[in-house]
């Protein structure tokens, strides 16, 4: 943590860290995808529990790592795939190629870190070795080329070697950023047969740092219900939901009005400014306008004659 | 030799070409609308009024197997209502027919 507090938070660093991060998940995701093997997936599960917890911050409401685990990859590519067209326009000098070689780089070089240091994971490893063995020889070929002779080295090697110092000086950096952000899973229970309540509604609300109200409206907007908080500061939902479908509901808003567009902090503030919504990010100082809440079309669906009766 | 800045330049052009290989500008909203009971409406939002909104309706219901109709709304314009939760269905069947890319779909409800 100190450690990452005492880097210069430019842009390029940034962009490496998330990258690394991102490709290493990327490339758990795949390799879990490819071989659905439990062993090796509980493995990699409970080698990896330290890169997950860091990463699943918004995504983990406290429950179960390996249910979570396929939606969360995917989220995680989905969210990624546009970071990296941004990415690419931020350094547009540097070849594409390029980049991508380095990713694969890093994402190597970390998990031959990690094979090496845990021993829990030696299923993985073991794995890891039959898929990669090659390319770690590669690897260690690349790095360690140029130390008996006088040519020059290349960007990749430098940029490889740096990488590998830093992970061996701060160990817990290889786990990726820590945006420390646990959330606790929505309490909604049933209020007789049609009304929900959201019982810990306004701590969510507080953990999240947005006004209730704001919260409010988006739950009942995307829900296309009415509800109002009653005198225990509960919130009263019409309709039944179940906790599930009220935790996709908070996730899209996290998502969307919470975590910082550019960099995925949640460190950021919510502004109105001449009636539109901007997100201040305090990590990264990206400053972006958030759709506003609109509820839109909203279909009759109560008793007609009803309405009749109280517009005339 | 031109002097390039006194080009003459259709200032349209751009908006005329996104006319012609646009297919629908502006996000399709989807949503969910809860019933009595297990019932839902899933309502669409947002297609380009240059549609035939009644043909899209007649063919959802035969592919969904619903009920369905065109509700003409004063600020929203033309909305089309689905009986039952048929949001996947209707992602899925806009996407493939054309009538909307996948990224200008937003899907709300739980």
């Amino acid at each position: 943590m100190d450690a990452e507090d005492g880097f210069d938070p430019t842009l390029l660093k940034k962009k490496k860290k998330k990258k690394t991060t991102f490709d290493l998940d990327a490339a758990l995701g795949l390799e879990d995808d490819t071989k659905k093997e439990d062993p090796q997936d509980e493995a990699s599960a409970e080698g990896g529990a330290a890169a997950e917890e860091d990463n699943l911050d918004l995504e983990s409401f406290g429950k179960k790592k390996k249910k979570k685990k396929k939606p969360f990859n995917m989220d995680e590519i989905e969210a990624a795939i546009p970071s990296f067209g941004g990415d690419d326009v931020a350094a547009s000098e540097e070849p594409e190629e390029e980049e991508i070689n380095l990713d694969m780089d890093f994402s190597m070089a970390k998990k031959k870190k990690k094979s090496k240091k845990k021993e829990l994971d030696e299923l993985f490893a073991d794995q890891a070795d039959d898929d990669k063995s090659e390319d770690k020889e590669n690897d260690e070929d690349n790095s360690s080329t140029w130390f008996g002779s006088d040519r020059d080295y290349t960007y990749d090697e430098l940029l490889k070697r740096v990488f590998e110092i830093i992970l061996d000086k701060n160990p817990d950096m290889a786990a990726g950023r820590k945006p420390k952000f646990v959330m606790r899973p929505p309490q909604v229970l049933r209020v007789g047969t049609k009304k929900t309540s959201f019982a810990n509604f306004m701590d969510i609300a507080k953990t999240l740092h947005r006004l209730p109200k704001h919260l409010l409206d988006f739950l009942l907007a995307e829900l296309g219900t009415s509800g109002s908080m009653d005198g225990n500061q509960q919130l009263i939902i019409k309709g039944r939901f179940q906790p599930k479908q009220i935790e996709n509901v908070l996730r899209r808003y996290i998502k969307e009005y919470v975590t910082c567009h550019t960099c995925r902090s949640p460190e950021t503030i919510l502004q109105k400014d001449t009636r539109l919504f901007f997100l201040q990010c305090e990590s990264c100082g990206s400053r972006c306008s958030v759709a506003s809440i609109k509820s839109g079309f909203q279909a009759v669906t109560g008793k007609r004659a009803a309405i009749r009766a109280k517009t005339t | 030799m031109s002097i390039q800045n006194l080009n003459t330049r259709d200032p349209f052009a751009d908006a005329i070409k996104g006319n012609d290989d646009d297919i629908q500008d502006g996000l399709v909203h989807i949503r969910i609308q809860q019933r009595n009971g297990r019932k839902t409406l899933t309502t669409v939002q947002g297609l380009s009024a240059e549609y035939d909104l009644k043909k899209i309706v007649r063919s959802c219901k035969k592919e969904f197997a619903c009920n369905g109709t065109v509700i003409e709304h004063p600020e929203y314009g033309e909305v089309l209502q689905l009986q039952g939760d048929q949001r996947e269905n209707i992602c899925q069947w806009l996407t493939k027919v054309g009538l909307a890319k996948p990224d200008q779909l937003k899907v709300h409800g739980f």
